[in-house]
């Protein structure tokens, strides 16, 4: 019945319903077909924002209320259903406006709206996820080789978000043909060979290494297969020089290919810089004789991934299709993905039966990535955390970016208004790709911004744990993202005298409220931002600091506590 | 927060640390500090600093440096697609023969062989490494990569004898990182080396190690994590104390004490735990650095928009406020620089291309051989500067740029250099500038050579002149070594 509910809603969605309608029908739905709405529930509101917090940019109060009203598997539901928020048609409005105004366009603008997106959007659960694909399949704004197509990154942004609970093998696809995939990974414009070159082989082998099937052989719990004692690698060289010839003849979607064909043409609009990339195959020219220039596409015979092999002659439709279903189909992706899912969302340390249960969740969903995050959200390894003893590696160190729309959201950060060119500003000023290290599609490689097997060294490294967001925790970047949760909390609050207008302002009524009641202020900070887990000692420094407060105002307490917490290593981590 | 307190727990927990890791060499890093004389046993004097220049992401290094004689350079050119023009050979990658004025800036000689084979240039954007070159102080090690033992291609069928997967970014950096193919870890020759040297540094609160350019397996030893810093420099924290703490009572002390509670205190949380250390770590040392780096000027105007250059600076001022505090006597820094990876653009890219890229590059390194000059810092003598890249790319072309390959050149350069030539014999099957023929019986059909010098040959001839000198030491971080013909080139 949730598949029938998912396809109804994307079908509503894809025609010209409101999204106001949309929810309404998925909630009558839901309740006709007789959900106990509380029977799954949260047995209190700390484990509701636990499981927010996993689950989305941050627990909001009234999100923990939907929850506990809802229920776990209600509220994925509704989230699953819920139509996504676009980036695109605002950035490209905003974008509009700033080129008529004669205002420079670059980044900032794609930033601001995924940052609004982040702390607003109602579809929390499918942002988020396409926040977590935008980690597996990257492309980045740090590449000169896109960074000036602002709308159509925002677009292909807006591509995840609208893929994140479709079938895997979809999102391959719509990914693999997404012009900005192909001129970040260079398989746009890619040829067949000529007499002294080959095809380019960049996308061929990162769509193995990093977006499907990765180095070598994985069992369902992602440990390593082995022959004669050691890992199998899941292909070589030879491989990666075969599966180039798939991936060439690409070019902009609206490149003329009559009557004076132009490989090297088209482009011109953000529709077609964001259109699915056309190949100039044999479905466009012929193989040979006259217009046979124009056939970019390589027809021979090529030995794929899994030993197999696509015929010589088809289309490059057909030998794009052939190859996408050979990879989607390896037994590695189902492990491959669902644990890098699995770090995004809840433990970077996950349990190889956790694994091999969401593993096995992709599979028998034929990869439906709406089940995958359900699965990784309701496994009982995700909702009960171990106790918490020394040597302790359950959880995750959250994610810079994470950390900062979830303050916004738990209390409840004001957006300024839009500026003269529509736009709303976040970031205060910043790109904060410098201070963060971590920003939505600002990965300094398509390796992310961490690697899934870091290792730091000390405890970790010697325990044979894994911490991947701790590759961008160091002596100058915790000093870099405390400076800014400090413009964003101490510098950016209502009520403050000449407040920014280039951030959001957060509301500190809730603590302010307890201004003269400090174990009562931390305790709401505790609830906020730490689903209840603040450890004693926080506790007691945040208390006996604001005790020591005592010439302060009720705000410069406030953004005190608030800073303080942000800045501690019990909100740096989830558990 | 007390940096002595902290320095005191970390020194207990590297003890610890060198206990279950095993062996005496271990141990000996933290001795100094216990006071024994025992670490004299390895002092080492005066200073001394290697500095990693990390091309990230592949960098063509067939074309930085090119035969210079007619019949070599059209081979070159041939398996290269013949040389690039933007309207006629859009998809040719090899650069031409030097003309004109460009002759004397461009061509070197081997001082190693003669005649024909003797003639190099180099890429047209290099022309200050060139004149380091010609001054003797740079040197080329040729067709270096990572190997298991040394072999050729009748050998490479054999897949033990195939270092793990070749040709993917991360896996074979991670093998340069290493400079061992035989067994992964999450440590590095430099963080190994700084395990050894450190003894001898004066302060034990700075590590060996210094990154300018974040996280890396490199410079990660068993008692040696890399101090990271930005190019920028140190930045105070806001509404802190800075340095911490501070004298009298302020709403900023109070939040400045809670702050160092938090993080001095011990979590369960091993994540926790962690980023409380490195935190922590990044308080001490911007008390311990913050003054003086201010004070800290260099005469030599580095160039700016140069991400690389911006990183050198750093680590110049570095060097002499190490050298003018007495820090240290030997450190590792790591800078790197991207965009390399160029698949698509390699000859046409405008401001991203590989021309450019060197550019950046000749252009930031040349600034730092000006800073360490007798008009500023003058430690020529007494620092190395060395290249290192996951892979060299394919000759053949894709039609706009060069894929993933395996063996490349890279170069040192300083006082203490032996340059002026170039070093292509390991001791093993193969040596000499390779044949670029994509026929050629040690390189694959696209034109990916076997290196016939192995990255363990190449870290430790740079690990020895550091002060890694022990015959034991060497064999624990180069366990490979021994299956080479060489364990110091002699470049250094």
């Amino acid at each position: 019945m949730n598949k029938l509910l998912r396809a109804l809603s994307g079908c509503v969605c894809a025609c010209v319903l409101g999204a106001g309608t949309l929810q309404a029908a998925v909630h009558d739905r839901i309740f006709r077909y007789g959900f106990d709405p509380a029977s799954d529930a949260p047995a209190n509101a700390n484990e509701a924002a636990r499981f927010l917090t996993q689950a989305t940019f941050g627990p909001t109060q009234a999100d923990i209320a939907r929850l506990m009203a809802l229920g776990y598997d209600a509220w994925i539901e509704e989230q699953l259903g819920k139509p996504a928020t676009l980036s695109q048609p605002t950035v490209e409005q905003v974008v509009n406006a700033r080129t008529a105004g004669g205002q420079n366009v670059g980044s900032m603008q794609r930033l601001q709206r995924w940052y609004w997106q982040a702390a607003y959007a109602p579809d929390q659960l499918r942002q988020r996820m396409a926040f977590a694909l935008s980690q597996i399949f990257v492309i980045s704004d740090q590449g000169s080789s896109i960074s000036q197509y602002v709308v159509p990154m925002a677009g292909y942004q807006d591509m995840l978000a609208r893929d994140a609970f479709k079938p895997y093998r979809t999102l391959l696809g719509d990914v693999t043909l997404h012009p900005m995939m192909g001129r970040y990974l260079s398989s746009f414009r890619n040829q067949k060979a000529g007499a002294s070159t080959s095809p380019d082989e960049n996308y061929a082998r990162e769509v193995m290494q990093l977006f499907s099937v990765g180095l070598i052989k994985r069992n369902m719990d992602f440990t390593p297969v082995l022959g004669g004692g050691v890992p199998i690698p899941t292909y070589d060289q030879t491989t990666i020089t075969q599966t180039a010839k798939v991936f060439t003849g690409f070019t902009w979607n609206d490149a003329p290919t009559s009557p004076s064909p132009n490989f090297y043409g088209g482009g011109q609009t953000f529709a077609a810089q964001s259109a699915p990339m056309a190949c100039w195959g044999t479905e466009l020219f012929p193989a040979t004789g006259t217009g046979s220039n124009n056939m970019r596409h390589d027809i021979s015979a090529k030995s794929v991934l899994a030993g197999l092999t696509i015929p010589a002659g088809q289309t490059c439709a057909q030998d794009v299709g052939d190859e996408l279903d050979i990879i989607a189909a390896h037994p590695n992706v189902a492990p491959f993905i669902s644990r890098q899912l699995i770090q995004r969302f809840v433990t970077s340390n996950p349990s190889p039966a956790y694994i091999e249960r969401v593993a096995t969740v992709f599979d028998t969903s034929y990869g439906d990535l709406g089940d995958v995050i359900k699965a990784i959200l309701l496994d009982n390894e995700a909702r009960q955390a171990p106790v918490l003893t020394a040597g302790d590696s359950y959880g995750k160190l959250r994610e810079p970016v994470l950390r900062l729309t979830a303050m916004w959201r738990a209390f409840d950060a004001q957006p300024p208004a839009p500026d003269a060119y529509g736009e709303v500003k976040m970031t205060a000023g910043s790109s904060l790709i410098g201070a963060l290290a971590q920003g939505p599609l600002q990965s300094p490689s398509v390796f992310n911004f961490y690697v899934p097997d870091y290792q730091p060294p000390g405890a970790l490294a010697d325990a044979g744990r894994y911490a991947p967001e701790l590759e961008i925790v160091s002596e100058s970047t915790t000093y870099s993202t405390g400076n800014t949760w400090y413009n964003f909390t101490a510098r950016a609050y209502l009520g403050m005298s000449n407040p920014p207008v280039d951030r959001p302002l957060v509301n500190l009524a809730a603590l302010t409220a307890n201004a003269t009641a400090p174990a009562a202020m931390v305790a709401t900070i505790n609830q906020r931002l730490l689903y209840g887990s603040m450890s004693p000692m926080l506790q007691a420094t945040l208390t006996g600091m604001l005790i020591n407060l005592n010439g302060a105002s009720a705000a410069e307490k406030a953004w005190s506590a608030l800073y303080l917490t942000m800045l501690s290593p019990d909100y740096a981590t989830q558990r | 927060m007390s940096q002595i307190r902290q320095t005191r727990r970390d020194f207990l927990r590297g003890l610890a640390a060198a206990a279950c890791c095993g062996g005496v060499p271990a141990l000996f890093p933290q001795l100094r500090m216990i006071g024994t004389a025992l670490a004299g046993t390895r002092a080492l004097t005066g200073y001394k600093a290697l500095v990693c220049v990390y091309l990230s992401g592949g960098n063509d290094s067939w074309n930085m440096l090119v035969p210079y004689d007619a019949a070599r350079h059209a081979v070159y050119a041939t398996s290269r697609g013949g040389v690039y023009n933007a309207s006629g050979n859009p998809g040719g990658l090899a650069l031409p023969l030097p003309t004109g004025s460009q002759i004397p800036l461009q061509t070197i000689v081997d001082a190693a062989t003669t005649g024909d084979v003797s003639q190099y240039f180099m890429h047209r954007s290099l022309e200050r490494l060139a004149a380091i070159y010609r001054a003797n102080k740079l040197a080329f090690a040729v067709n270096v990569g990572p190997l298991v033992r040394p072999i050729t291609m009748a050998d490479y069928a054999t897949s033990s004898n195939r270092p793990p997967q070749l040709f993917s970014h991360s896996d074979q950096e991670n093998l340069w990182h290493q400079a061992n193919t035989t067994a992964g870890s999450v440590r590095g020759w430099g963080g190994r080396s700084g395990d050894i040297v450190r003894s001898s540094n004066a302060n034990q609160d700075l590590s060996p190690c210094i990154s300018i350019a974040g996280a890396n397996r490199f410079e990660i030893g068993f008692n040696t994590v890399p101090y990271q810093m930005s190019s920028s420099g140190l930045t105070a924290l806001s509404g802190m104390c800075n340095p911490t703490p501070c004298s009298g009572v302020s709403a900023t002390s109070v939040r400045d004490n809670a702050l160092n509670a938090m993080l001095e205190a011990s979590y369960e949380s091993d994540l926790a735990g962690e980023y409380a250390k490195v935190f922590g770590r990044g308080r001490d040392l911007y008390n311990l650095l913050k003054a003086g780096l201010d004070a800290t000027t260099l005469a030599t105007t580095f160039p700016s928009g140069n991400t690389l250059a911006a990183q050198l600076q750093t680590v110049a001022k570095l060097i002499k406020l190490s050298r003018q505090q007495n820090y240290a006597a030997r450190q590792i820094y790591y800078v790197r620089y991207g965009g390399f990876d160029l698949h698509a653009g390699l000859m046409s890219g405008g401001n991203s291309d590989h021309a450019a890229l060197l550019a950046n590059v000749d252009a930031a390194l040349g600034a730092f051989w000006d800073a360490l000059g007798p008009g500023d810092i003058n430690s020529r003598n007494e620092v190395t500067v060395f290249s290192a890249s996951e892979f060299a790319r394919t000759l053949q072309s894709n039609g706009s740029g060069s894929d993933h390959g395996w063996g490349g050149v890279q170069f040192a350069f300083g006082g203490a250099v032996n340059g002026g030539r170039l070093y292509s014999d390991g001791g093993g099957p193969i040596s000499g500038f390779p044949n670029q023929s994509l026929t050629a019986p040690n390189n694959f059909s696209r034109g990916q050579m076997i290196p016939g010098i192995s990255v363990d040959q190449y870290a430790a001839t740079l690990a020895q002149w550091l002060g890694v000198t022990a015959p034991a030491d060497l064999a624990a971080i180069f366990p490979n070594l021994a299956q080479f013909g060489s364990s110091n080139l002699g470049f250094v």
